[in-house]
């Protein structure tokens, strides 16, 4: 193993002293670094070659699985869509570079390996064939041979080496990368050009290497690491890998990307036939209604419904009724967001498990799904749904029942009522703080304060400008917090929320304050056991243990996509995957027809009665 | 002994004069009306019942401790329902017991939300929701009058408390003059320089503002404007021979401003005054549409305002906030006006 240092120590290292390369470990400075303070290493040409390849590894890839894509798709034509502010940059990392706009630059950077929307099986991408070291915490890979950088550079090791300097540097300014790139990813390897070896920090089950330790490369050759990077970089088109790279920057009004020609990835198995229109235009509209007027008119060509309002009161017209624009909604399967009011067990109301699973039983969530959201969304049971096998679907979350509220309420010693009907316990009111910080969920929590009423409990809104309640929550000052944390990965997580060595301490992830030493000890050995068995059955455990708690009341999944489009956007058979995304414009499987486009808004294409699919492929309950 | 007080007789040709400017009177007594009635409006616009009859027994709901459901023989223990309870009674016709509910038989708060159809729902005689629901489905009328009780008694507070300090500290710039003057001069000049929405956005997103911390701050930022007039009005009467005589009289400093100095810059503040109430209205509403008012969910129209532009398909919403705040705006501008005009010792004036 050879030591890697970052350019900052390695510069104070020329610094005080003459001879270079004491310190660094072995032959790691063969090249000599020409890194002194104001001077910057442009000429490195390659990194050394460092390692031997064990013996006996075992190269695995994936090509059995099914494509997701169809080869009926037409390439060509140009995407029209738009994002609510221009980027304050298009740099990947670094200050502002985590807006919206951020899918779209970094849709541009692949990673070595990718997971299958359908199977959920890692497939090749920039690496071709991938190998596990026996220490349980190594991953071997071979690099595609052909993979190069927009502007025909080839991709190769050094490039993955970089990435570490790079994302270790203190210049871009990225505090997460740097600790992503010190404290996960500990190591890269050089074996020859076209093969590395990446090393994680603890060992894991194989698709969980594969998952947190893969990393895509950056470009060695195009980045100067110096203090001025932030700011020389904000408008820089830097080389990317990806099929798109951007070709137009008009500030303030949009950005536009172009299909690469000759992308080098255009034969990888799995990335046929999709990334077809020709260019992508990223439109700034300020407003979402008026970006709905823009929609109407043809100069957009798709348009999200999530929303029940777009969706069943706006999605409405004659375009709609002479079937010229479709209406489409997907259902999906994957990891959910979990939305929820976390309960606070260290407050002196909410620390008694009668109070939390009464104010469960009195929270109308059914009648906020079939009112305000008319319908449309679906009661989330537990922390984690939508993650295979790990999800416990036992779980039924508890419904509500003034009956059961009552008596759990009553036992706790809640009998007294105060003249508005709110529940008294000695000096104490049975009034609990709801902290949130999205104006638009305040429909869904008036009606279930008023719905809480009828069991005596008094809830009181606390709407804070978004970031100020999330500091609020995470510095544990709330009651209730009504807050979802986005989902994602392969399997759930239980440690940042429920471990007890967060609890009661500011500035993490246990809103609940949850300390409970059995469920510790079980999230310990659900860390460290390597085994898919063992991991879905201490996860089943670990849910069932958490409701039994009664600190988190579940709210509202999405396990769907919903879009309006004109109908020269073209979908394949199966519409979409399992993770939804149908006009993803930089991963979807649709193509555009530019000639129904014309004839549609000529008014001369043929009109058809209205099309409204509803696709329950991945429905999955 | 006299059993009304006397008017001066300049006060009683002005109030005449105010009489006489017909379309200010009235927006007055109107206005002056609708004050009245929302102070009371728990009787008019209420989801409690007026009076209820059970069983020979009468209940006064309106006012006092809840009465749960099982008072009047319903299974539950919480709030009655009394709209359900007429339904109820009204069923059962051989029994003698009834309800009476006021004109809006809804509360500022309470959903209504009627199975199959969704909110916002639009107007309907049948339901009494006379000016339909808004998207969480509670009523408009029962919000819009809420909201303007707690709008108009925030602009009255406000005031007050605006022109006791402005007031005062005019009055006090100009009597005394000099370094009092001078200091206090710059110190407005600076304080009027501070952004105030900034500032309430800041203290918004920080604190939950309530009724009285938003007064507090708007006060803080408000008390600015008043000062000036009253300075300069100050200054100028107080050099006048009727100042000079009481003096000579040996007349004290406070008998001298109270008695002489402020009745006589009393038009100025009474021009101001319905001015002031419009604008304390709007910026309460302005604060609310833009989400740092008073907190959700209490009634108001800035609140209802932003629901009904971001609603233009359910025209209920935005036209009934709309048309109320012009009803109340142009009455509030004309009572001004006509302030004005009865205050002003020109009975014509030519513009040259």
């Amino acid at each position: 193993m050879h030591l890697r240092m970052n350019p900052i120590a390695r510069a104070l290292i020329a610094l005080v002293s003459t001879l270079a390369l004491i310190g660094c470990g072995t032959n790691d400075k063969g090249n000599a670094l020409p890194e002194t303070p104001g001077e910057v290493a442009q000429e490195i040409v390659s990194y050394p070659v460092n390692g031997v390849l064990p013996k006996g590894l075992t190269w695995e890839t994936n090509n059995e699985d099914p494509i997701f894509a169809s080869a009926d798709a037409k390439p060509g034509g140009t995407f029209r869509t738009y994002v609510l502010a221009f980027p304050l940059t298009i740099r990947r990392v670094g200050p502002d570079s985590n807006g919206s706009f951020a899918g779209y630059t970094r849709a541009g950077f692949l990673q070595l390996v990718s997971l299958h929307p359908n199977t959920r099986n890692f497939v090749p991408t920039l690496a071709t064939h991938w190998a596990f070291d026996d220490d349980g915490k190594t991953v071997y890979y071979r690099l595609h041979p052909n993979a190069k950088w927009s502007d025909g550079t080839p991709i190769t090791a050094d490039d993955y080496l970089y990435t570490l300097d790079f994302m270790r540097s203190k210049h871009i300014v990225a505090p997460w990368y740097n600790n992503h790139y010190t404290t996960q990813i500990v190591n890269v390897v050089k074996y020859d050009d076209y093969t590395i070896s990446i090393e994680g920090s603890s060992a894991k089950p194989k698709d969980e290497i594969l998952y947190e330790y893969s990393m895509g490369p950056v470009p060695k050759h195009f980045h100067v690491l110096d203090e001025n990077w932030v700011r020389e970089n904000n408008w820089k088109v830097e080389p990317n890998n990806g099929p798109y790279q951007i070709s137009k920057i008009e500030k303030g009004k949009y950005i536009e990307f172009t299909r690469k020609k000759d992308w080098w990835g255009n034969d990888l198995k799995y990335y046929r036939y999709r990334f077809n229109p020709n260019r992508i235009r990223v439109r700034v509209i300020r407003d979402v209604n008026i970006a709905l007027q823009h929609f109407f008119k043809g100069e957009l060509d798709t348009f999200g419904g999530v929303l029940p309002e777009f969706w069943h009161d706006k999605f409405k017209g004659k375009d709609f009724d002479n079937g010229y624009i479709h209406k489409i909604w997907f259902y999906t399967d994957n990891p959910q967001p979990a939305p929820g009011m976390w309960l606070n067990q260290s407050d002196s109301i909410l620390s008694d498990q009668k109070v939390r699973y009464g104010l469960a039983h009195a929270m109308n969530i059914d009648k906020v799904i079939t009112t305000v959201l008319r319908g449309d969304y679906r009661r989330q049971h537990t922390h984690h749904e939508g993650y295979g096998d790990y999800s416990n679907t036992s779980i039924r979350a508890r419904a509500f029942d003034l009956t059961r509220a009552n008596t759990l309420l009553d036992e706790a010693g809640w009998t007294e009522r105060d003249d508005r009907g709110i529940r008294t316990k000695g000096q104490q009111t049975l009034s609990l703080r709801v902290t949130y910080g999205q104006s638009h969920h305040t429909p869904r929590l008036v009606i279930l304060r008023e719905e809480a009423k009828k069991a005596g409990i008094d809830l009181t809104l606390q709407l804070l400008d978004s970031s100020i309640s999330f500091k609020q929550m995470l510095e544990k000052k709330h009651q209730i917090a009504w807050m979802g944390w986005s989902g994602g990965g392969l399997s759930p997580r239980y440690r940042q929320f429920y471990h007890s060595d967060n609890a009661n301490k500011p500035q993490n992830n246990n809103l609940t304050n949850n300390a409970v030493p059995h469920m510790d000890n079980l999230i310990d050995q659900y860390r460290a056991a390597t085994e898919k068995t063992d991991r879905v059955e201490l996860a089943h455990q670990l849910e069932q243990m958490l409701h039994d708690t009664g600190a988190v009341i579940f709210t509202f999944k999405v396990p769907y996509t919903r879009d309006a489009y004109w109908r020269w956007m073209k979908l394949p058979e199966f519409r979409g995957t399992r993770v939804g995304g149908l006009f993803n414009p930089m991963g979807g499987q649709f193509w555009i027809d530019e000639l129904e486009r014309q004839s549609v808004l000529d008014d001369t294409a043929p009109k058809t009665a209205p099309v409204s699919i509803l696709d329950t492929t991945y429905l999955s309950e | 002994m006299k059993l009304r007080p006397q008017l001066n007789p300049l006060t009683q040709r002005q109030l005449a004069r105010f009489r006489s400017l017909k379309r200010g009177y009235w927006s007055a007594v109107i206005l002056l009306i609708t004050i009245v009635l929302s102070s009371g409006a728990e009787l008019l616009v209420n989801s409690r019942a007026l009076i209820v009859s059970y069983e020979g027994n009468w209940f006064f709901p309106t006012y006092g401790k809840y009465l749960p459901g099982s008072t009047f023989g319903l299974g539950y223990e919480y709030e009655t329902n009394f709209r359900e309870l007429k339904v109820f009674f009204e069923r059962q016709p051989s029994n003698s017991n009834w309800v009476i509910m006021p004109l809006v038989p809804y509360n500022a708060f309470e959903v209504d939300l009627p199975a199959s159809r969704y909110p916002p729902n639009a107007p309907s005689l049948s339901e009494k929701h006379y000016l339909g629901t808004d998207t969480t489905g509670r009523d408009v009328l029962a919000r819009l009058v809420y909201g303007f009780r707690i709008a108009i008694s925030f602009a009255l507070i406000l005031l007050i408390c605006n022109y006791t300090i402005g007031v005062a500290l005019g009055c006090a710039m100009g009597f005394w003059g000099g370094a009092f003057d001078l200091f206090f001069q710059r110190v407005i000049e600076v304080w009027s320089n501070v952004p105030f929405l900034y500032v309430i956005m800041i203290i918004a997103s920080v604190i939950i503002p309530n009724f009285w911390t938003l007064m507090i701050v708007m006060v803080i930022f408000g008390w600015m404007s008043m000062t000036w007039y009253m300075r300069t009005s100050t200054y100028k009467e107080k050099t006048r021979a009727y100042v000079l005589s009481a003096r000579a009289l040996g007349a004290s400093n406070a008998r001298v401003i109270f008695s002489h100095i402020l009745p006589n810059s009393i038009s100025i503040i009474v021009t101001f005054v319905p001015f002031a109430i419009a604008g304390g209205i709007t910026s309460l509403t302005a604060l609310d549409y833009l989400g740092f008012g008073l907190p959700p969910p209490t009634p108001s129209w800035g609140e209802l305002l932003s629901q009904g532009t971001s609603q233009l398909e359910s025209p209920w919403l935005v036209t009934s906030v709309v048309g109320a705040m012009v009803a109340i705006l142009l009455m509030v501008t004309y009572v001004g006006e006509a302030v004005r005009e009865a205050f002003d010792p020109k009975k014509f004036t030519y513009y040259e």
